[in-house]
C-alpha cells in the first residue's frame, strides 16, 4: 500500500484548524463554538501522530493522548459553565455574553 | 573673652527662638517679649565690649581666628569660624551699643502694638544676630548665608504692618532690589572660589595675586560692591531705601545706623585687601559713591516725609564711606594709604551714632504727633525739649560743625579724597567727587537743617491734627517717656564726644587701623594743629555753616520764600527732585516694558507651543484611547478574532519578512 505523503496529514490539519477557527469566531451557540475548539485540537492532534510517523519516534503519539484527554476534560468544564450560565441568563448565545467589559 | 566670641550673636538667636516659640505657640509674653530681646540683643553687646576691652587691650594677637570644619568637598574646603580683628571690634560696639538702645526705646515706642510686639521683638533679635554674626564671619560663604539673613529680617521688619499695602510693597521693593545686588555679591565670591578655591579671609587676605589674574580679581571685587550697592542702598540701587521708611522707626534706625545698609560697607571694608590689589574695582566704589552722595542728599532737599529726609540722608552718608574708601585705593604705595579706609570706618562709627539719634529722635516726633510730614509739624522744641536739643546735637554732628564727631569723619575724609587728586591717571576724577563732596556737605547741613527749622522751629501747624487722637494724647505734642528719651541722651554724648574721643585719645587710626603698619599715634594738639592748619578744613567747615545759614535764612527768618523759588526759576530742579529723578519710573518703565514683554513673549511661547503639545499629547492619548475602547466589546469572538488576525501577522512576518533581513537579524 503506498503510503500517503505526509504534506496530506499537514493539508487536513490545517483545514481542519482553519475550518475549527473560523467557527470559533463566528458561531454564535455556545455548543458550536465548544465543538470548533474541539476541531483545533485535533487539528494538533493530527499533526503530532504525522510528525511522530515520518521521524519514527512515540513522543508525538503521547502527546496525541494527552490531547484527547485534555479535550474530553475541557469539553466537560465547558458544558458546566454552559449549565451554570443558562441557569443565570437564559442563553448559551455566546455574543449576549459580554460581562468582560468594563 | 574673645575665646566666647560665639556667644555675641547665639544670645540674641537664642532671644529670637525664645520669642519666636511663645508667638507660634500664641503664648503671652510679658512686654510683648522685650524684657527677652533686651536681654539678649544686650547679652551679646556685654560679650563684645568684653571681646572688644581684650582686642583694644592688646591681649590676643589679631586677627583672632577660631574655625572648624563645616564639609570637605575636594578641592574646596568649607569652614565656618570667628575673624576678629579691629574692624569687627568696631562694627561689634556699633551694632550692639545701637541695637541695645533701639530695644530699649521700642519698649515705649511699639507699646501700643500690643500682643504683635512678640513678632517685632523675635525679627529684631534674629536681625541683630545676624548681623553680628556677619561681622564675625570669617569667610565669604559665612557672610553670604548672614548677608541674605540680613536681608530677610529687613523684608519682615520693613513689612511689619503687613495689612498696610505700602508697607508690604516696600517690603517687597527691598527684598528684590538688594537681591540685585545678592546675585552679584554671591557670583563675585563663586569667581574668588573658582579662583583662588578658597572662601577663607585669612587665606584671601594674605597672598598676593600674580599680575594675570588681576582682571578677574577686578570683575569679582565689582561683583561684590555690586553686592554691597544694593545693600548699603547706592545708586542705581538706591531705590528701596526711602520706601522701606514703612516700617516702624526703631526699625529705620536699627537699619540705617547699625546693620543692613552698614554692611555693605563692612563688606568693601571688610574685603580691603583683595580690593586694593584690583584698584580699578575701587576707582568704581569711588565714583559711585561720590555719586550717589550727591545725588541722594540732593533728593533729601525737598521730601516732606522727616524720614524720607533721614533715609535720603543715609544713602548719601553712606556713599561718603565709599568714596572714602575709593579714594583710599588712589593713595596706595603713599603713606597715607590707608587714611580712605580707616576714615570711612570712623566715620561709620560717628553716622551709626547720630544717625540713629535721628531716627530715634524722629520716632519720638512722630510718637508725638502721629505723622510723619514736616509741613505738619513744627515749634516742637517747645513741647520735647530733650527730642529736639538732641536732634539738634545730631544735625549738627552730621552737617559737620567742630568740634562734633560729624566734622571730624567728614573732614578727615573729604581732605583724603583731596589727597587722592595727586593720582597719576585718576586725579581729575577726584578733583570732580571732592567738589561733589563738598556740595554734598553743603546740601546735608541744609537738609537736616530744613528739617530741623521745619518740626522744631516756628509755630505749631498740626495741633488739630493731633485732636485727632484722643485718649492717646491730652491735645499738645508732649515729651516721650524716660525709656525713649534715654537712648536719646545717650546717643547725643556719643554724637558729640565720639570724634573727639577717637581724635584725643591719639587719632581713630591708631585704634582701627587697617593693619600693624600704618599705626601711628599722634598726640591730641598735633592732629588739632595738623586739622586747623589745612585750608581743607575749612571749607568743609565753610560748607557745612553755610547750609545752616541758608536753611536759617528760608525756613526760620524767611528772607527767601521757598514757594517762591519753586515756582520760578526752582521749578524744573524741584519737579525733577520730587520726581527722585525719574529712577523709580525708570525701573517701573523697565518693569512694564521689558520684563512684562519679555514675559509676554515667554507666555505666548507657553501657551501656543508648550501646551500646544502637552495638550496635544494628551488628546491623541485620549482620542487613540476613546476609539481602542470601543474595541473592547467584551465578547470573547472578538477578542478571539483579534488574536488569529495577530497570529496571521506574526507568520507573515516570520515567513516572509525574518527571511530577507540581514544577517545578524536587526
Amino acid at each position: 500500500m503506498a503510503a500517503v505523503p505526509v504534506y496530506w496529514y499537514f493539508v487536513l490539519s490545517m483545514a481542519l484548524f482553519s475550518l475549527g477557527a473560523y467557527g470559533y469566531i463566528s458561531q454564535k451557540s455556545g455548543i458550536k463554538v465548544l465543538m470548533s475548539i474541539e476541531l483545533m485540537l485535533n487539528a494538533a492532534a493530527i499533526n503530532f501522530a504525522a510528525f511522530s510517523n515520518v521521524f519514527g519516534a512515540q513522543d508525538g503519539y503521547v502527546f496525541v493522548l494527552f490531547v484527547i484527554a485534555i479535550a474530553a476534560a475541557e469539553a466537560a468544564v465547558g458544558l458546566a459553565i454552559y449549565v451554570n450560565l443558562f441557569r443565570t441568563r437564559k442563553t448559551i448565545t455566546i455574543s449576549r455574553v459580554d460581562s468582560l467589559r468594563w | 573673652m574673645i575665646e566666647n566670641a560665639w556667644l555675641i550673636p547665639v544670645l540674641p538667636a537664642a532671644a529670637f527662638l525664645i520669642i519666636g516659640a511663645f508667638t507660634m505657640m500664641k503664648r503671652e509674653l510679658p512686654e510683648g517679649g522685650g524684657p527677652i530681646a533686651l536681654l539678649g540683643v544686650g547679652g551679646g553687646f556685654v560679650v563684645s565690649i568684653g571681646v572688644v576691652l581684650d582686642v583694644l587691650g592688646g591681649k590676643v594677637e589679631l586677627p583672632y581666628h577660631a574655625t572648624a570644619s563645616w564639609f570637605v568637598s575636594p578641592p574646596y574646603t568649607f569652614t565656618v569660624g570667628i575673624f576678629i580683628d579691629r574692624l569687627t571690634a568696631l562694627m561689634l560696639i556699633v551694632v550692639g551699643l545701637v541695637a541695645t538702645l533701639v530695644v530699649v526705646y521700642s519698649h515705649s515706642y511699639m507699646r501700643e502694638e500690643g500682643l504683635g510686639r512678640r513678632r517685632y521683638y523675635a525679627e529684631i533679635c534674629l536681625f541683630v544676630s545676624s548681623m553680628l554674626a556677619l561681622v564675625i564671619a570669617d569667610n565669604y560663604l559665612e557672610v553670604f548665608i548672614t548677608w541674605e539673613l540680613v536681608g530677610l529680617c529687613s523684608y519682615l521688619l520693613i513689612g511689619y504692618w503687613y495689612k498696610k499695602p505700602e508697607a508690604a510693597t516696600a517690603a517687597k521693593k527691598a527684598f528684590l532690589v538688594t537681591r540685585i545686588g545678592d546675585i552679584l555679591f554671591l557670583i563675585g565670591i563663586i569667581i574668588l572660589l573658582a579662583t583662588f578655591k578658597t572662601f577663607d579671609f585669612t587665606t584671601l587676605f594674605s597672598m598676593t595675586v600674580p599680575a594675570d589674574q588681576t582682571p578677574i580679581l577686578t570683575i569679582a571685587m565689582l561683583c561684590i560692591f555690586g553686592g554691597a550697592v544694593g545693600k548699603s542702598a547706592q545708586f542705581p540701587l538706591h531705590v528701596w531705601l526711602p520706601d522701606a521708611m514703612e516700617g516702624p522707626t526703631t526699625v529705620s534706625a536699627l537699619i540705617h545706623a547699625a546693620t543692613m545698609v552698614k554692611a555693605g560697607v563692612y563688606l568693601v571694608a571688610r574685603s580691603y585687601p583683595l580690593f586694593t590689589q584690583a584698584p580699578d574695582a575701587l576707582m568704581w566704589v569711588a565714583i559711585i559713591g561720590g555719586f550717589t552722595a550727591f545725588l541722594a542728599a540732593s533728593m533729601a532737599l525737598v521730601a516732606y516725609d522727616i524720614k524720607r529726609v533721614l533715609a535720603y540722608s543715609t544713602v548719601s552718608q553712606l556713599a561718603y564711606m565709599f568714596l572714602g574708601l575709593g579714594a583710599g585705593a588712589a593713595l596706595v604705595g603713599t603713606t597715607v594709604a590707608a587714611e580712605g579706609w580707616t576714615t570711612s570706618q570712623f566715620h561709620l562709627m560717628n553716622h551709626a551714632f547720630f544717625k540713629a539719634l535721628l531716627f530715634l529722635g524722629a520716632g519720638s516726633v512722630i510718637h508725638a504727633v502721629h505723622t510723619n510730614d514736616m509741613r505738619e509739624m513744627g515749634g516742637l522744641r517747645k513741647f520735647m525739649p530733650v527730642t529736639a536739643i538732641t536732634f539738634l546735637l545730631a544735625s549738627l554732628s552730621i552737617a559737620g560743625i567742630p568740634p562734633l564727631s560729624g566734622f571730624w569723619s567728614k573732614d578727615e575724609l573729604l581732605a583724603t579724597v583731596f589727597l587722592a587728586t595727586s593720582h597719576p591717571t585718576y586725579g581729575t576724577t577726584f578733583l570732580i567727587l571732592y567738589v561733589l563732596g563738598v556740595l554734598t556737605a553743603l546740601m546735608t547741613a541744609f537738609y537736616m537743617f530744613r528739617l530741623y527749622f521745619m518740626t522744631f522751629e516756628g509755630k505749631h501747624r498740626g495741633a488739630t491734627h493731633v485732636a485727632h487722637h484722643p485718649g492717646e494724647h491730652h491735645g499738645t505734642p508732649h515729651e516721650s517717656p524716660l525709656k525713649m528719651t534715654g537712648p536719646l541722651l545717650v546717643l547725643a554724648v556719643l554724637a558729640v564726644g565720639s570724634g573727639l574721643w577717637a581724635v584725643s585719645t591719639g587719632g581713630f587710626a591708631s585704634t582701627f587701623h587697617v593693619g600693624e603698619a600704618e599705626h601711628h599715634s599722634a598726640g591730641f594738639g598735633e592732629i588739632l594743629a595738623e586739622t586747623f592748619a589745612s585750608p581743607l578744613t575749612y571749607v568743609s567747615i565753610v560748607a557745612g555753616v553755610g547750609g545752616i545759614l541758608l536753611a536759617y535764612l528760608v525756613y526760620s527768618k524767611g528772607s527767601i520764600d521757598p514757594d517762591h523759588v519753586k515756582r520760578t526759576w526752582g521749578a524744573p530742579f524741584h519737579l525733577v527732585l520730587t520726581k527722585k529723578y525719574y529712577m523709580d519710573d525708570l525701573y517701573g518703565a523697565f518693569a512694564n516694558r521689558v520684563v512684562l514683554g519679555a514675559a509676554a513673549v515667554i507666555d505666548w511661547f507657553d501657551e501656543h507651543v508648550i501646551d500646544a503639545v502637552v495638550n496635544g499629547i494628551s488628546t491623541t492619548g485620549q482620542s487613540g484611547s476613546e476609539s481602542a475602547r470601543k474595541q473592547t466589546s467584551g465578547n470573547v469572538q472578538d477578542y478571539a478574532a483579534w488574536m488569529i488576525g495577530g497570529l496571521v501577522v506574526l507568520f507573515m512576518f516570520v515567513i516572509y519578512i525574518v527571511p530577507r533581513l540581514p544577517r545578524g537579524g536587526l
